[in-house]
């Protein structure tokens, strides 16, 4: 509202502007070519100045006196000549009315279509000062803290996913050596710099990674991801029957309704071998999603979980400053039904729905996600 | 002289320096266009020895090796042919080997080695010779921005 | 909400620009006052306007507000100050907004300084200016707005180039644009006397301080932008004809000839017609300038972001004004009367070759810049027009004209003397030619030409020297009365002899290290020597160092020379973080006026590295002689005369002052 009030001071404030001179009306004021007269009567002076000081030719002060002259009668009968002509009332009308009225209509036409009224500043200091749930200034934080504290081992171990995840993965991967250098290995950071070598070497498993991947063995035997990779390496490096054998091996320890299990009966079938019972089909979604690998990637990240639902409370939070977003909307619904929260997302759906009614373009849209998604969107379809 | 002779002696004179500038701008043309090429392009067409030229491309990778002093040999590709490039001198920041590039120089008769007396990347990280990219683009060997990393 | 604040602003700027391109014309159109006066004030808020949106859109910068996409493309948290300031407008859109600020603010300072022009003179020419301010506020929020916003804003910026990052370049673009867009005011002045039918001596005085400022920032701005190549390239270089380079030099050259033809339709009021129409050949090259460098038509390090959209909005803008002003003066042209006659051998005849000479070389260099682009787009046929062209077609040009520059201010008006000039500068030339014998021989050979460039150069001083001279009668007068012709002496007199002056310093500069340079690729290890310039550079090894935003390899050399050492040196290869871009930090000594440049190149497999130094004799002469020039401006735009043509007061009555007259 502030906003609009200091735009409406400052348009009247230029419109004033403009509007004195036609107010006022006209001035008294010396003729037009006052000013030509004075220029050519200078240059005359100057000649005399020349003269004087032997610079030029008395002949030729004579003849430029002369020139110079002519150009000063004409100056002169021109200002006789000139007829006081009076400004125009209806004119001065006129005028006026183009600036009062092209002003706030080109200002405010042309704004409504460029600007962003509602976005606020956002210099970085005070968003450093007040994090909120933005992830993207919490990690410009923590990277700050640590260009002043590079020792400090548990910045560089909360950092080191979250680079992973924004693929930022040459930080990724010195943030995961620093938290191992500093912090000492454990299996979550070696399997994460073996998945940021990988990601990095667009999937190949490095011997890099691999020897990333042993170390977290050796630290913990039982780890899905570990040995899942390392099986990866295996088949990688064409060693068939050893790959076959340790993705078996991995199927069987695995709990029957682990999501990761169709993941690994493909690598099983690749390698030549017969996928063991799933409990896949069962699943209520059918097929493993996108999602489903991602998630079964990332077992153990609970601060990865953590972040995503930041993430997530953060978009719900704008949405509820600023509804008229339907992208976000879809975006808030996708997100809860991937995070298995389906109250929340019915909840979305009937926020999203009350701003972008049921029948409009984007409430279908809204209807289709979250029907495809099996929310329930009973009592939304009156 | 007469008011009419005065101006005519100025047209004249003016008239004859623009002539002698424009002349003097066709000679220079002739000495001293450079045509661009692409690797390719010297494979269906012949560059007489000692013509100037510019010959861009890509680094080929694994090309690059340091000779004698400053000295650096290295081969220009465009995926089609490639060519041999010598260089002698300081080779710019951002020169890398897989990326484009652009060098201007000549053949010397009875060699088929280009020899650069310049060698230009310019200053960007995803700079791609303008002439490079665009030809480039046209047998679809590049696609956009290099990686940065 | 400031930073919308700022963007409304420059909304409302356009909307006052396309009131001021109306109204004012209309008022001087009718003769009505008020409407005419409406520019005067109009032109101060519009100016207001553009300034704040300039300092909300530099605040945004400081304060590293990565909501504004701009700031988030071209800057980061952790820049040092002074680039996250410049680095407003070291990107396309701060850098057109600049463009627009600057434009603007000559309309004000017309509007300001403008009260001795006739009413409706400058309405008309405050319109025109309007004008380009509307095209220019459109295609700034149409295809390059700098306050477009980013919702959620990014936690940190992409930072500036680092090529970019420098303080030369934090001043060289304002400098530029000052002489660039300075000119604008002269191109309103010819649109604006084009539309009124009547041009006269009187307006050549009103254009000349107008001239004599954009040129005197356009000389800053090209001898800083050289200077700025020449050091952080760090290609030892100090012009490459580099197209960009050439855009900001034909306006330049173009402005030079304006200026000289002004004073001959002050003086004499003639070479009307041709003085208006250079007036808006140079605003237009300024305008070609700004397309080819902002279009993206030209890669170089000048072309930040190409969108086709913005370079054929441009394209447009270009060809919507000179067309249109071109065709304004085919129209007008023919009504306007010549003016005074001249012999071949005078002032204005002198003045006139100066004209020749400028227009034809500037034309020279628009045709090799433009070549290329023409035969690409025609054939596709891709060719180079490299510095071999522009040194040979150039440089002859050029010749002619520093040898004729010292005969100029020595020759009357209208009929001159040339025996007489040539008796009153033989002792310069005499001077100037065993001066560059010694020269030649101090520096042990080299090309002979090099002792006629030398020659020339060392002539343009003397030359100007010899004019004060014979000015103020040294010599010829008792030095008492001598002393005060001198001082009494116009300054404009003075401004031209140091423009003169500098230009000779600069010729000399040039010559200088084009003839008497040494270069040497080696490759060093430490502990090995290379000598330069009779210097001795002992390689000490390199270090690694940390800067805010950048790691760095640094080389240190000690420098020494007959066995004392005298300095040291620290070159090194920088790489920027946020962008991982390599560049080269040349370590640069100053002794006198020569320099000792070291620049590093790739290191060896054994250890060694690559160093290229180079000698450079004499040459701060030619940034020092663009200086002088610039000086000269000052000095000229300080006459007392140039601020006559206001009606005072005391003004006597016309008639009397005609009788004073004769």
């Amino acid at each position: 509202m502030l906003f609009w009030i200091i735009v409406a001071i400052l348009t009247a404030a230029v419109a004033i502007v403009l509007l004195l001179p036609l107010l006022r009306g006209a001035k008294e004021r010396l003729s037009d070519r006052a000013g030509e007269a004075a220029v050519y009567r200078d240059q005359l002076k100057e000649l005399e100045r020349d003269q004087a000081q032997g610079l030029i030719t008395p002949d030729e002060a004579e003849y430029a006196r002369a020139e110079v002259g002519r150009r000063l009668i004409a100056v002169s009968s021109g200002m006789e000549k000139q007829v006081a002509r009076g400004s125009g009332l209806r004119r001065i009308r006129l005028a006026e009315i183009v600036v009062v009225v092209t002003l706030p209509a080109v200002g405010l036409c042309l704004y409504s279509i460029t600007g962003s009224p509602e976005l606020p500043s956002q210099p970085l200091e005070a968003r450093l000062a007040n994090p909120g749930n933005d992830m993207g200034i919490l990690v410009t934080k923590a990277e700050r803290h640590l260009a002043q504290n590079p020792e400090d081992g548990q910045g560089w171990d909360l950092l080191a996913p979250i680079y992973y995840r924004s693929l930022r993965l040459g930080d990724a991967e010195l943030a995961y050596r620093n938290a191992i250098r500093l912090l000492g290995g454990n299996a979550e950071r070696w399997n994460g710099l073996g998945e940021t070598l990988i990601a990095a070497a667009d999937g190949i498993v490095t011997d890099d990674a691999r020897a990333a991947f042993e170390e977290a063995l050796k630290l913990d035997g039982s780890n899905f991801r570990t040995k899942f990779y390392l099986a990866l390496a295996l088949e990688q490096t064409g060693k068939q029957a050893e790959a076959k054998a340790a993705f078996e091996t991995l199927a069987k320890e695995s709990p029957a309704d682990a999501p990761w299990i169709p993941l690994v009966n493909e690598h099983i079938a690749k390698n030549g071998g017969a996928p063991l019972a799933t409990a896949g089909a069962e699943k209520p979604l059918g097929n493993p999603t996108a999602e489903d690998v991602a998630a079964a990637e990332n077992l153990e990240a609970g601060d990865r979980q953590q972040m995503i639902e930041g993430m997530v409370a953060s978009l719900d939070a704008k949405l509820r400053e600023d509804p008229k977003n339907i992208e976000g909307w879809m975006r808030l619904i996708r997100s809860y039904g991937v995070l298995k929260q389906p109250d929340k997302a019915a909840d979305a759906l009937k926020r999203g729905l009350a701003v972008f009614p049921a029948d409009s373009a984007e409430g279908k849209q809204m209807l289709a996600l979250a029907q495809g998604m099996g929310i329930a969107t009973e009592g939304n379809e009156q | 002289m007469t008011r009419k002779q005065k101006r005519l002696a100025i047209i004249g004179g003016g008239m004859s320096f623009i002539l002698a500038a424009a002349l003097l701008v066709m000679f220079a043309f002739g000495q001293s266009i450079a045509y661009f090429y692409m690797p390719a392009d010297l494979a269906k067409t012949s560059v007489p020895p000692e013509t100037r030229i510019r010959l861009g491309g890509l680094v080929e990778k694994g090309s690059v090796a340091r000779g004698e002093g400053s000295t650096v040999s290295f081969a220009v590709t465009d995926n089609e042919n490639t060519v041999k490039v010598t260089y002698t001198g300081i080779l710019p920041d951002l020169f890398r080997e897989g990326q484009g590039v652009v060098t201007e120089g000549k053949f010397i008769a009875g060699s088929d080695v280009f020899v650069a007396d310049s060698v230009l990347a310019k200053h960007d990280e995803n700079y791609m010779p303008k002439e490079v990219a665009d030809r480039l683009k046209e047998q679809g060997v590049w696609e956009g921005q290099e990686q940065t990393q | 909400m400031s930073v919308e604040l700022g963007h409304y602003a420059l909304v409302l700027a356009l909307a006052t620009a396309i009131v001021l391109s109306i109204l004012p014309i209309w008022g001087a159109w009718r003769g009505d006052r008020p409407l005419m006066e409406l520019a005067t004030s109009g032109s101060l808020a519009l100016f207001g306007l553009v300034a704040f949106a300039f300092a909300v859109l530099t605040q945004a910068h400081l304060a590293s507000d990565f909501s504004v996409k701009n700031v988030w493309e071209n800057s980061h948290s952790l820049v040092p100050f002074i680039f996250k300031f410049s680095g407003v407008w070291g990107n396309h859109e701060g850098s057109m907004l600049l463009w627009l600020l600057i434009l603007v603010f000559f309309s004000a300072l017309v509007a300001i300084f403008g009260r001795n022009l006739p009413d409706t003179l400058r309405a008309n020419v405050l319109a025109v200016q309007a004008w380009v301010a509307t095209a220019f506020t459109l295609f700034i929020l149409l295809t390059s707005n700098p306050f477009a916003r980013l919702n959620p804003a990014p936690p940190e910026g992409q930072d500036l180039n680092p090529v970019l990052q420098d303080v030369g370049l934090a001043i060289h673009p304002p400098l530029l644009y000052l002489g660039y867009v300075g000119f604008s005011v002269c191109f309103s002045f010819a649109i604006a006397a084009l539309m009124e039918g009547r041009i006269d001596a009187a307006w050549a005085r009103w254009v000349r301080p107008w001239t004599l400022a954009a040129w005197t920032f356009l000389t800053a701005g090209i001898a800083m932008g050289s200077y700025w190549a020449y050091y952080e390239l760090g290609w030892g270089g100090w012009w490459f004809w580099d197209p960009v380079e050439n855009a900001s030099f034909m306006p330049w050259l173009a402005g030079t000839a304006l200026l000289h033809s002004a004073i001959v339709m002050e003086k004499r009021e003639a070479l009307k017609i041709w003085t208006i129409l250079l007036a808006i050949l140079t605003f237009s090259l300024s305008l070609l300038g700004t397309f080819l460098v902002r279009s993206g038509v030209l890669t170089s390090v000048h072309a930040f972001a190409t969108d086709p959209s913005r370079g054929i909005f441009i394209l447009c803008i270009l060809v919507l004004f000179i067309g249109g002003a071109l065709a304004l003066f085919a129209f007008r042209a023919p009504q306007l009367n010549s003016g005074g006659l001249f012999a071949p051998i005078s002032r204005e005849g002198a003045l006139v070759l100066n004209n020749l000479i400028l227009t034809v070389s500037t034309a020279t260099v628009l045709i090799g810049t433009l070549y290329p682009l023409l035969l690409e787009s025609l054939t596709g046929e891709k060719i180079s027009v490299g510095p071999p062209f522009f040194n040979m077609t150039f440089g002859l040009l050029m010749i002619p004209l520093l040898l004729a520059v010292p005969f100029g201010p020595l020759l009357a008006w209208k009929r001159g003397d040339l025996l007489g000039a040539l008796q009153r500068l033989y002792v310069a030339a005499g001077l100037a030619f065993f001066v560059a014998l010694v020269f030649y021989y101090v520096e042990n050979g080299g090309p002979v030409m090099a002792v006629l460039g030398l020659a020339a150069g060392l002539f343009l001083v003397f030359g100007a020297v010899s004019d004060l001279w014979f000015r103020a009668g040294i010599g010829k007068q008792a030095m008492g009365v001598a002393w005060r012709r001198l001082v009494g002496l116009p300054r404009s007199a003075f401004g031209t002899a140091l423009a003169h002056m500098g230009l000779g310093i600069t010729v000399l500069g040039i010559v200088a290290v084009t003839t008497f340079e040494t270069e040497h690729v080696v490759e060093m290890k430490p502990g090995m020597t290379a000598e330069a310039g009779g210097y001795t550079l002992a390689f000490d090894g390199m270090r690694s160092a940390v800067g805010p935003n950048y790691t760095e390899d640094r080389g240190h050399f000690t420098v020494s020379r007959g066995g004392a050492t005298v300095a040291d040196v620290w070159s090194s290869k920088r790489l920027y973080t946020a962008r991982r871009m390599p560049t080269t930090e040349a370590g640069i000594l100053t002794f006198g006026l020569s320099q000792l440049y070291v620049s590093l190149g790739d290191p060896m497999a054994d250890g060694g590295i690559v160093v290229r130094i180079w000698w450079k004799p004499y040459i701060l002469c030619i940034w020092g002689g663009a200086l002088v020039m610039m000086f000269g401006g000052f000095v000229s735009l300080s006459d007392r005369r140039l601020r006559v043509g206001a009606p005072s007061r005391r003004a006597k009555p016309v008639k009397a002052a005609l009788e004073a007259g004769e």
